[in-house]
């Protein structure tokens, strides 16, 4: 039986355990000796909770641990001993054998995985069973005694409320498992990669070629200066060059001079260009503005222009990113005083005075946030380099010239046919790291300068 | 002084043509986009066949009528030689280059068709098969001058056929663009988005019941906070890092390897992973939803004798629900348009069959979408560009959902 079958049956014997409280709940209340203590109701509720959270962790520990017991089970079966010794082809047989006990019409698959299959479908079959008999026989059990616990003074309202405290306790604290997560993974991986590779080469090396790692020493072709450089070539000034002019003169326009009609259509369709998924954008930047770009290089007398230019993914990069620092200049525009530019109004200044003199230099901080979270945005973003951008790491200043980005080398380094352990992939999650240590930082700035420019006002 | 006050005249009329251009470029660029990608992609939604006269049992075909009824069925036909057959038939009734003409995968259609019904292999019959891709271009006006003429020859002789393409709603990935289809690739997006949903929907709600209603304010809460605001500007390829190590990793302790906590590309990795990313856009708007609620509303349910669980689960989340479930579909539509983590979790396989299950291998429309758009092929582009259209139609119906649901269900009060 299927685990999502399994979870149907155990929400079912919960609400047969809700429906049974609650019946019995009920004779009490109508028996009259004694008044019930919590409503009928919540007294279902306690014997559905006990019916179905027992079995349901169960299977979720169950789900976690069986693969582990069922490949020692295999493994010391004498039908297995001819499986090799490496833990890669012998995982790799066990899986083919795994596919064909679930389709014997798999085909091309290894004559040993086919002669293993029985045992392996059989193993499997046995493990679920026992999973499931257990999980069955925990609900009946648990569910049981929670409903023979309903008495009238039976507290059932505070045990039920007290679980479902913990449950939203457990869930905020997901978040934080989450944040955890990222971190401890990103942060292991990039000491093992820094136990093949120092640190010092990786974060100050200017040479980056992941596709050929000299064994002895791999720290010469995995230098990250011009990926960084890449990522805030594209990222920091193509991208912003097109976003905070335009972002920034839209939202003026949008909130001091256009009509209520205008403002009301225009914003939206400006929103529109945030919900654009950034594949399409991708695949636009490599096949429309790219081919440009290079016609346009061309044009300059360059007739070897690359058609994987930094300017074409920075391009477009920008304009996925306006309606961000649109929005986010709108905001701080809007928290400016009325009195500060009626006052500049009111001594003569044209509107486009009393906002560039009055009203950007009064939201500046603000804007400036929202700059630096579009910039972390911005190097954040992969699919756009990752279809528009070019692989070769180059450091320059031409945004003709092609450069590539970390997230590009992220995606490609793990995209590959590697092994798990190999510098290779590792690198991947010491960019990671990188990334995430850097956005982080320009998100703390980012709410720290919002912080001191909202004390200012109020 | 005039001429001062008409410099500085028309300085705010040049400003304000500024503003006006630039919001105007903005729209412009996204109506090109738009324009660019049906442009392209209309034709992705149309199909080229040729009526194909066939008859399988002159061309002395045979195969034996019991194992058509078997799950062996597609092997026995593939082994009679049903490729060659039709492509026999294509020469003798196009022409010498007749087997050019009909896309790799026309003989698949016809073994569909034997399958369906076995009487086709006793007597002459006329198949629709799609045209090659070559002969599509020629169609569209792209390529040879000798495969012009051949189109137009059998446009004269009525044997091509134009008309909406099914197949690309109905089919899934195959490596003639002719043949290709989205269904594979829907059917995974909507798995994964039903386990992002099944998942983030109750966490998020929850925590920001917590965080909102209950949570004491002590540093353990601060630190809630602190994470949830930033995973909420964690760039989205680091999720697919994290699922990558920590869901497909594998860890020895105490000398024992624990293997993959889940199967690799399959929808139940992708989706987790996913609903890990969009969490926090649901935990910041249920937050902003459940703080909308008037406090008189709790103290009028406090003053008569609820329970604080009482009175947020039977009067602030009823009232509050329009907001989470607004907040709740644009995280959605973030995490259906999401490629990037995706990627890294090795949703990218070819996908010639859909997922049956969650734990099925399978891929999604936006990772479709560009692994099409990696392919050589010309054919490849119109398809790219369908897809596209179809995923933003999606996208566009669950944006406006949510736009119709704030305006319906929002309480001022």
């Amino acid at each position: 039986m299927n685990g999502f079958a399994l979870c149907f049956v155990i929400l079912g014997l919960g609400l047969i355990g809700w429906l049974t409280a609650r019946a019995r709940a009920l004779r009490f209340d109508r028996g009259g000796r004694k008044r019930l203590h919590s409503l009928p109701a919540q007294h279902g509720w306690y014997a559905a909770a006990w019916t179905v959270l027992p079995p349901l962790l169960f299977l979720a520990v169950w789900s976690a641990i069986s693969p582990g017991m069922v490949r020692q089970t295999i493994l010391r079966n004498p039908a297995a001993a001819q499986l090799s010794d490496f833990a890669f082809e012998r995982d790799s047989v066990l899986a083919q054998a795994r596919a064909v006990a679930e389709n014997p019409y798999a085909g091309d698959v290894d004559p040993l995985a086919r002669r293993l299959a029985p045992l392996v479908g059989a193993t499997r079959s046995r493990y679920a069973w026992i999973g499931t008999l257990v999980a069955a026989l925990l609900a009946f059990a648990a569910g049981a005694y929670a409903i023979t616990r309903i008495r009238p003074d039976f507290r059932a309202r505070s045990q039920v409320e007290r679980t479902l405290m913990m449950t939203l306790l457990v869930a905020s604290l997901i978040a934080i498992l989450t944040t955890l997560g990222i971190f401890v993974s990103l942060f292991w991986e990039s000491l093992r990669f820094f136990g093949h590779v120092p640190i010092t080469d990786f974060l100050f090396g200017t040479h980056w070629s992941p596709q050929v790692i000299d064994a002895k020493d791999p720290g010469a072709s995995l230098g990250a200066v011009p990926l960084f450089w890449g990522t805030f070539f594209i990222g920091a000034v193509i991208a912003m060059l097109v976003a905070i002019p335009f972002g920034l003169m839209s939202a003026v326009y949008l909130t001091q001079y256009a009509s209520p009609t205008t403002r009301r259509w225009m914003k939206p369709t400006l929103e529109m260009l945030a919900g654009v998924p950034t594949v399409v954008y991708g695949y636009f930047a490599a096949l429309t503005v790219a081919p440009a770009m290079r016609q346009f290089a061309v044009l300059l007398g360059d007739p070897y222009a690359s058609s994987e230019s930094a300017l074409a993914a920075g391009l477009v990069m920008g304009v996925m990113i306006i309606p961000f620092v649109s929005s986010m200049a709108d905001d701080s525009l809007a928290a400016v005083p009325t009195a500060m530019r009626d006052g500049s109004l009111a001594m003569g200044a044209t509107t486009s005075e009393t906002i560039s003199k009055v009203l950007v230099p009064a939201a500046l901080p603000g804007v400036v946030a929202g700059v630096l979270l579009a910039v972390s945005r911005a190097i954040g973003e992969t699919m756009i380099v990752v279809m528009a951008a070019s692989g070769a790491a180059t450091i320059t200043l031409n945004p003709l010239e092609s450069a590539t980005t970390v997230t590009k080398q992220i995606v490609d380094l793990l995209t590959g046919e590697a092994e798990f352990d190999s510098p290779k992939t590792l690198a991947a999650f010491a960019l990671g790291l990188t990334l995430f240590v850097i956005t982080l930082l320009l998100n703390i700035v980012a709410l720290r300068v919002v912080k001191k420019y909202r004390e200012a006002y109020e | 002084m005039q001429r001062r006050i008409r410099r500085r005249y028309a300085a705010e009329r040049r400003f304000r043509v500024l503003g006006a251009g630039a919001v105007i470029l903005s729209a412009a660029f996204l109506g090109f986009l738009l324009f660019t990608m049906v442009a392209q992609g209309w034709r992705g939604f149309t199909t080229t066949e040729l009526a194909l006269p066939i008859d399988l049992h002159a061309a002395g075909f045979h195969v034996e009528r019991a194992r058509l009824n078997t799950p062996a069925a597609d092997l026995a036909l593939a082994s009679a030689g049903l490729e060659d057959a039709v492509e026999n038939a294509a020469t003798s009734a196009f022409g010498p280059d007749g087997a050019t003409l009909i896309a790799p995968s026309a003989w698949t259609v016809l073994r569909a068709a034997v399958k369906r019904d076995p009487a086709i292999l006793e007597r002459r019959t006329v198949v629709r098969v799609p045209a090659s891709t070559a002969f599509d271009r020629a169609l569209a006006g792209e390529g040879t001058p000798a495969m012009k003429a051949t189109v137009a020859r059998l446009q004269r002789a009525g044997m091509v056929v134009r008309g909406f393409n099914w197949t690309f709603l109905s089919e899934s990935d195959s490596t003639d663009p002719v043949a290709v289809g989205i269904w594979g690739a829907l059917k995974g997006s909507l798995l994964t988005m039903a386990i992002t949903f099944l998942i983030a929907f109750p966490v998020g709600v929850l925590s920001a019941i917590y965080l909102e209603e209950y949570a004491p304010k002590n540093r353990w809460t601060d630190l809630i906070e602190v994470s949830i605001n930033n995973l909420a500007a964690v760039p989205s390829i680091i999720f697919g890092l994290l699922g990558l190590a920590v869901f497909l990793g594998t860890w020895e302790i105490g000398g024992r390897v624990f293997g993959p906590m889940l199967p690799r590309s399959a929808p139940l990795v992708g989706g987790v992973t996913l609903a890990l990313m969009i969490m926090p856009v649901i935990v910041i708007a249920s937050r902003n939803a459940i703080k909308g609620v008037p406090p008189s509303i709790r103290d009028a349910a406090l003053g008569i004798g609820a329970s604080p669980i009482q009175v947020v689960f039977h009067h602030v989340l009823p009232l509050a629900m329009p907001g989470i479930l607004t907040g709740t579909i644009i995280g959605m539509a973030r995490a259906l348009g999401e490629t990037a983590p995706l990627l890294l979790i090795g949703m990218r396989a070819f996908i010639v069959t859909p997922p049956d299950g969650v734990t099925d291998p399978a891929t999604v429309l936006p990772v479709q979408i560009f692994l099409w758009s990696d392919e050589v092929s010309r054919g490849f582009v119109e398809k790219t560009s369908a897809a596209i259209l179809v995923l933003l139609a999606v996208l566009l119906a669950m944006n406006g959902l949510a736009i119709y649901l704030r305006n319906k269900f929002e309480t001022r009060w």
